[in-house]
Parts: structure tokens; sequence; C-alpha cells
């Protein structure tokens, strides 16, 4: 009993120092992300200050490029532009835009909170149809339902996101007039749309994927010896196929996830969901660096952390993985 | 004793039915209207570079004069302004007060245009100007030097005035004189406006607007015919054509604005006879027509309805295009391009992939061509970055406001020598009418000044105007007075906007 508990205990301080590595990592991934885009943005074509004149519309002269440059700061050298810019967020300030001088902070965080809602409804919406969706179709392999399945996630990911959402909208605002076509506000009824045009292409690969991977265990020896033990077909697929296949379809949806929570610009500009998608493309064309820097840093960090929860997914739903470690 | 409680029953539902019309306007009286916008700011700030241009569309902000639909100066909020030499007296007019109530004073109005310089760029030169209050009416501005088109630019975004004192957040809450005060402010989504109770200036006839943050034109298309959205600007091809079947429910309202698309003709690689051989050659109504009414071909960099835009050019031949390219020893190959000394004339035109600048490019190469003259075609992300600035070109398509103050001077500096000029452009005959310009008050002799500057700039193959980007309004019928008629952006609602 002693020993069963002083093994507990030794696992979870190992998942604790698990945690803890993973988390300290992020450090240098952040620090090498933020010196190198800022790299990047500094060496690329366009000066900010050029551009922020000619969306005002003013006649650039030498004087007044000189003189907004310098307001902006941007006549420092890359080395001293950074430095302020690291100082900054050590101490919570990404920053001004370049474009408004508002916080970038405000910005990036009221457009995230737009998109990882939609995001991460769109995420559910396509686990919850995916799943049962490829299931039904590999066990109905070569049967009508199979080749329909089949059929429509082909035709899902195939068809482009912007067609996709306009077609969307058409039916069910215009013709149907279920939803509004102006989104008022970023709410249940406005998000319905724009969470389904942005989970169909996920919904039609991991449906695919999933099918794929339940007919490969199937086929596996174990799935015969349960068969021929007498377990119920039910039985076999659900408490064991399902199991193995989890760990696949939670690699995808980490992977698929952070796509989704950097935004898709074409179903933001669509619908009018407010997103982050659109506000860094936007920032991009500006060379607004605060906003796109902010962007970097944030997205980095949600990567690294859907990644760690990835990972440590797996020890839950694979035995085998929980034993080797 | 039953009749009396049936009466006394009877007695209370008419009082209750009667009360139900004495509580004010009902609901279905308010006027309210939907706007779409291809636009969003995260402030409302009146004088920041990019927000003050649509606190005029939202009808919060007004400026000391305004820009009329025939691009003259008139007041708004000063009833003249006078030029003596240096010095600029304006009067402002009576009865002028925020929608706070509290009275528009000189000292106010002086405060807002130093606001401006500190924090809008384009107005520091306010900074170098002396103000003088002469009565609680009435302000001396020395600009230091003549400024004729100081009422343009006090007309032109940037400029408006705002009670800087009860104003405590310029972002997202403003105290202004416009007919609209802000009612709610989604950077991003909608901005909702309400009738100024306290406007200066005679009845609002809408009480409250919603503008709605729309990017996509096929959204804004689908909101129209659904009724979700009553007005909007920008309307493509594809949707005017729409629109214009079915006049019965939606009013199109077309003119040419001030957003020009023209090419600049490299002085430093081609030469005078190739340059007006490509001139001879671009035919802008072609164009036009291919963009399907959404721009107007014109002549000068003005639209031909103002007195500034009183030029000519000749028209498109491009038999004498073909006998100029002879004249430079150049004659076609087999292939059918022109060559010279075994080298085909091949000549690269820069542009960027916006304002309809790519379709533009496609059609200048098949139009060159056409005569035989090879053309290649580099798309850049930001021009300003490159051939802008390079000069790397052989012709530079851009697209830019001409006309913002509904003034020519400001576009013609660049033109003649400013932003422009990459191309190789020098000629003292421009620049020293230019300065002459400069100096002009006369209204009629500043447009022949103008005119005359740019029928030099074309007679010498400098530039390529194209056309006019058509500033397209469709109105749910019945609804009037979003600026249809005006050619400037960044005017939308007044006091005048209805429903029927």
């Amino acid at each position: 009993m002693f020993v069963k508990q002083l093994l507990l205990q030794v696992r979870k301080d190992k998942m604790k120092k698990y945690i803890l590595k993973r988390v300290l990592q992020l450090i240098p991934i952040l620090l090498g992300l933020s010196i190198l885009t800022f790299l990047l943005l500094y060496i690329s074509p366009g000066d900010p200050a050029q551009k922020k004149l000619v969306s005002m519309e003013a006649m650039i002269t030498d004087e007044l490029l000189e003189q907004m440059r310098e307001e902006m700061g941007l006549n420092r050298p890359f080395w001293q532009q950074y430095a302020d810019w690291f100082v900054g967020i050590l101490h919570g300030d990404f920053g001004t835009c370049y474009r408004d001088g508002l916080p970038v902070a405000d910005k990036l965080f009221r457009a995230l909170k737009n998109t990882a809602i939609l995001g991460g409804t769109s995420m559910l919406l396509a686990m919850l149809l995916a799943i049962p969706f490829g299931i039904y179709s590999a066990v109905h392999q070569n049967k009508i339902i199979d080749y329909l399945i089949r059929f429509i996630s082909f035709v899902g990911n195939s068809i482009p996101s912007f067609l996709l959402a306009v077609l969307l909208m058409y039916f069910f605002c215009v013709k149907l007039k279920l939803f509004p076509v102006v989104a008022k506000k970023n709410g249940l009824k406005e998000m319905v749309l724009p969470a389904i045009a942005l989970a169909v292409p996920v919904i039609s690969r991991f449906t695919r994927q999933v099918r794929a991977e339940v007919l490969d265990q199937m086929g596996r020896d174990y799935v015969h010896g349960l068969r021929s033990r007498g377990v119920k077909e039910r039985y076999i697929l659900y408490r064991n196929v399902l199991r193995s296949v989890l760990v696949s379809i939670v690699t995808l949806a980490g992977l698929s996830l952070g796509s989704m929570m950097a935004g898709s610009v074409v179903i933001e500009t669509i619908f009018g969901w407010q997103g982050i998608g659109k506000l860094v493309m936007d920032s991009i064309t500006a060379r607004d660096y605060p906003v796109v820097q902010g962007f970097v840093l944030i997205f980095g960090t949600i990567y690294v952390m859907v990644n760690l929860i990835t990972d440590l997914s797996y020890h839950f739903l694979d035995p085998r993985i929980k034993k080797e470690n | 004793m039953k009749l009396k409680k049936l009466m006394a029953c009877i007695l209370a539902v008419s009082m209750a039915a009667g009360m139900t019309g004495v509580s004010g306007v009902s609901a279905e009286e308010e006027k309210t209207l939907t706007i779409a916008t291809n636009f969003s700011y995260d402030s409302i700030d009146p004088h920041e570079g990019n927000s003050s241009w649509y606190n005029g569309v939202y009808g919060l902000t007004e400026n000391l004069f305004k820009i009329a639909d025939d691009t003259s100066i008139q007041p708004c909020l000063a009833e003249s302004g006078v030029m003596e030499g240096n010095i600029w007296t304006i009067t402002l007019k009576d009865g002028i007060k925020f929608s706070n109530g509290n009275p528009v004073t000189p000292e106010m109005v002086i405060r807002n245009l130093q606001r401006s310089a500190e924090i809008n760029a384009k107005a520091n030169f306010i900074n170098d100007f002396k103000f003088d209050v002469v009565d609680d009416h009435t302000i001396k501005i020395d600009c230091g030097d003549e400024y004729p088109t100081l009422l343009n630019t006090l007309a032109s975004p940037g400029y408006a005035i705002a009670d800087l004192d009860a104003t405590t957040d310029f972002t997202k809450e403003l105290v202004a004189t416009g007919p609209f005060v802000i009612e709610n402010f989604e950077p991003g989504n909608v901005v909702s406006v309400s009738k100024n109770e306290n406007y200066w200036d005679g009845e609002v006839k809408m009480d409250h607007v919603d503008f709605y943050y729309m990017q996509d034109d096929d959204t804004k298309l689908m909101a129209m015919q659904n009724g979700e959205i009553d007005a909007y600007t920008g309307v493509t091809a594809a949707a005017k054509e729409i629109y214009e079947a079915d006049p019965d429910t939606y009013n199109v309202v077309t003119l040419p604005a001030k957003r020009l698309q023209f090419y600049i003709l490299n002085e430093n690689r081609l030469s005078e006879k190739l340059r007006e051989a490509i001139n001879l050659t671009v035919d802008a109504n072609a164009m036009e027509e291919y963009l399907g009414g959404t721009v107007t071909a014109t002549v000068g960099p003005f639209s031909s309805t103002v007195q500034y835009g009183q030029v000519t050019k000749p028209a498109v031949d491009t038999e004498k295009a073909k006998a100029l390219i002879e004249e430079e020893g150049y004659t076609l190959n087999g292939d059918g391009y022109y060559e010279k000394d075994g080298t085909v004339l091949s000549l690269n035109i820069a542009y960027y992939a916006s304002r309809s600048l790519d379709t533009l490019a496609t059609l200048m190469q098949e139009q060159l061509k056409n005569i035989g003259v090879q053309a290649s075609l580099t798309c850049e992300e930001d021009p300003d970055a490159t051939y802008m600035s390079t000069g790397d070109f052989d012709i530079a398509l851009y697209c830019s406001i001409a006309d913002m103050t509904g003034d020519p001077e400001y576009f013609l500096s660049g033109l003649v020598n400013g932003f422009y000029t990459i191309g190789g452009f020098q000629d003292e005959e421009c620049s020293s009418l230019l300065e002459s310009l400069r100096h002009e008050a006369d209204v009629n002799k500043r447009a022949e000044i103008s005119n005359q500057i740019v029928q030099r700039l074309i007679d010498q193959n400098a530039y390529g105007f194209i056309a006019l980007f058509n500033k397209i309004t469709v109105l749910k019928k019945g609804v009037t007075g979003y600026a249809e008629t005006s050619p400037f952006d960044f005017y939308g609602i007044d006091a005048d906007t209805t429903i029927e």
C-alpha cells in the first residue's frame, strides 16, 4: 500500500516536472519567434511611416516622412526598437498600434476572444459530427451510406471556404430567412453559419481520417480475438477501437485547433465576425509591427500550450504511453 | 350593485386604453436607418488621421466650412472667411452650439485646430500659425505666408470642431456640433448614433442610425436584398446591375468621385515619341466599359464637371502611335512586335492589385500588344516601397484621391515636383505656374492656372489619366440624404437624412 502510494506520488511529481519543463520551453521558443518576426518585418520592403501617411491621404514629403518616423520611433536602430518592445512585454505592455495609437493588447485580446469562441465552437461541431460519421462510414464500408459520406466529405474538403460561406448565407439568410445577414453582435445566432463554414472542411478531413483509422483497427488481431471470444461488435467498437482511434483524432484536433484559432480571414470578412485573422492581415499589410509582434507572441504561446495538452492527453488515452512513462 | 361594478370595470379599461396613447412617441414612429460601411476604425477621434475621415459620415461632427457637391466652399459653423495678405479673418455663425448645449467659442475653435496639429502629422503646418480672438465671433489667423486654400483645408477631414473640455475619451465618446450624437461605439462592428436634441441648425429628421461594418460585397448585397440595411456606398458593378433591375425597390445614384486611376511614364527610360505613342494607344473609354460602370473615363486628374477639370487630350489613334514608334527606328518583326537592332520593344508595367489596377494593367498590356508593343506586368504588394521609390518601371499604375478639398493644388504639387515625379518629370513652366497657384486667391484664376498645368502635363506625355472611380450609392426607396450627390467620401448622414 505504502509502495503503491509512493509510486503514485513519484508519477505525479514526474508529471509536474514534465509540465513545468514544457512550460519553461516556452521562453526560448517565444524569444526566438519574436526576434525572427521582428527581423523579418524590419527587413521586408515597406515603411510603416509611409504607409500611415498614405492611408491618411497625405502628400508625402521627406520632412513629413522623417517626422512620422520619429513619432513612431522608427528612426532608432533595430536592436533598440526590439529591446524597448521586449521590456514593454515584460511589463505587460504590448505597445500601441501604429495606425491609430490605441493599445495593441486591447485590440488583440478583444479579437482573440471572438476568434476563440468561433474556433472553439467549430472544433466542437467538427468532433461531434466527424467521429460518428467516420465510424458509421467504416462500419458500413462499401455500402451506399459509406459512399455518400465519403462523397460529401470529398466535396466539403474541396469547396473553397469563401464560396461555402456565401452559399450558406444565401440559402439560410436570404432564402430561408433563418438567420440574419448582418451580424449585429457576436452572439449565438450570428455564430451558427460562420461556425459551420469553418467546421465543414475540418469535418470532412476528420471523417475520412476516423474512417481510415477505424478500418485499420477493425482489421487488427485483437479485434479478431475479441470477436472470436463472442464480445459484441458494439462493445468492441466503442470500448476498444475508438480508444485507439482517439489518439490520432486528438493529434489532428490539436493541429487544427491552432489554425482555427489563428482565424479565417475569409470567414470573418464575409460574416463580419470581429476575429483576429482579419486584424492581423490588415496589420501585416500596413506594416503595423506592434500588432503583428503581439499576435506572434500570443499564438506562439497558444500553439505550445495546445501541443502540451495534446501530449498530456495521450498519457490518459493510451495505456501503452502511460506504462512507458 | 352589479351594475356599479360593471361600470367601474368599463371605466378602468377605458382609462387604461386611453393612457397608452399619452405616453409619447411610440416605437413605430421612431425613424431608424441601418447603413453598411466598408470601413472600421477603433476610434472616433475627430482629429486623428484616419478616423476623422468618417465622423462626418456618422453625422457626428462639422467643420468651419464644408465642400458642396459642386466642390465650392460653403459656410458651415463659420459664416465667412476673408483673406488679406497672410491673414484670414474667420467669422463664426450666431447660435452654434455643441450637443451638450455649450456654445462654440472662438477660443474652442482655436484649441481644436491646435489639437489637430498636435496629433495629426498632416496638420502640423498649423503650428506655424498665429491665432487672435477679435471678439466672441471672430478669429484672425496669421498664416505666416499667403494661404489661399485655407478654407478648403478647414473643410476637409481632420479639422472638425469638438468640445474638448466635455469629451473625456476621444476614441469612443465625442461631444461635437453634428446633427447626431454617439450612442454606441463597438469598434469593428457597429456605430450607433441618435438625434442631437440640441442641434443648432434646425430639426434632425432621423431619430436613430446604425452603421454596420460589412466589408464583403456579397454580404452587403444580400443584406440589402433581405431588407436588413437601407443604404450603402461602394456598390460593385454586379450588384449595381441587380439593383437597377428593380427600380421600385432601390434607388441607385452614380457620379464620378475623386479617386483617380492614372499612370506615370518614365521619362528616364522612354523617349518623348514613345510616351506619346503610349498615350495615343491607351483607351480609357474601353477600360471604363470593361469595368462595368464603376469608373468614369477622364481626360485629366479632375472631373470635367469642375472648373479646374477643363482640359483636352488627343483621341486614341493607334495608327499615329505606330507611326511615332517607327520614327524611333522600330520595325515589326515576324511575331508582330516592334524591334530595333534585334531587341524587341518591351515595356514593363508596374502595378499593385488594388483599386482595379490589376485589371487596368491587363487591359493596357492587351492594347499595347494590338499595336505591336510587348508589355510585361510586374505586380507589387507595396508600390510605395518598390517601384514608386525606386523608379524601376516604364509605366507605373497608381491610384490616389486627386481632389480631397475641392481645390487642385494639393494633387498638382505631387505631379509637378512631388511624390509622383519618380518618373523623372521636370518642367520649369509647370513649376512656375504651380508657384503662382500657391499665391492666387481668386477661384476662377486658380482654375485657369490649374488647367494650364494639367494641359502641359498631358501635352508633354508625363502621365496618363485613365478614370475616376464612381461613387455608387444604393438606397432603399424612400431613403434620401446619405450624401448620394456628393462626390466626397467623408460626408454621409445629416439633419435632412430621412426615410419615408
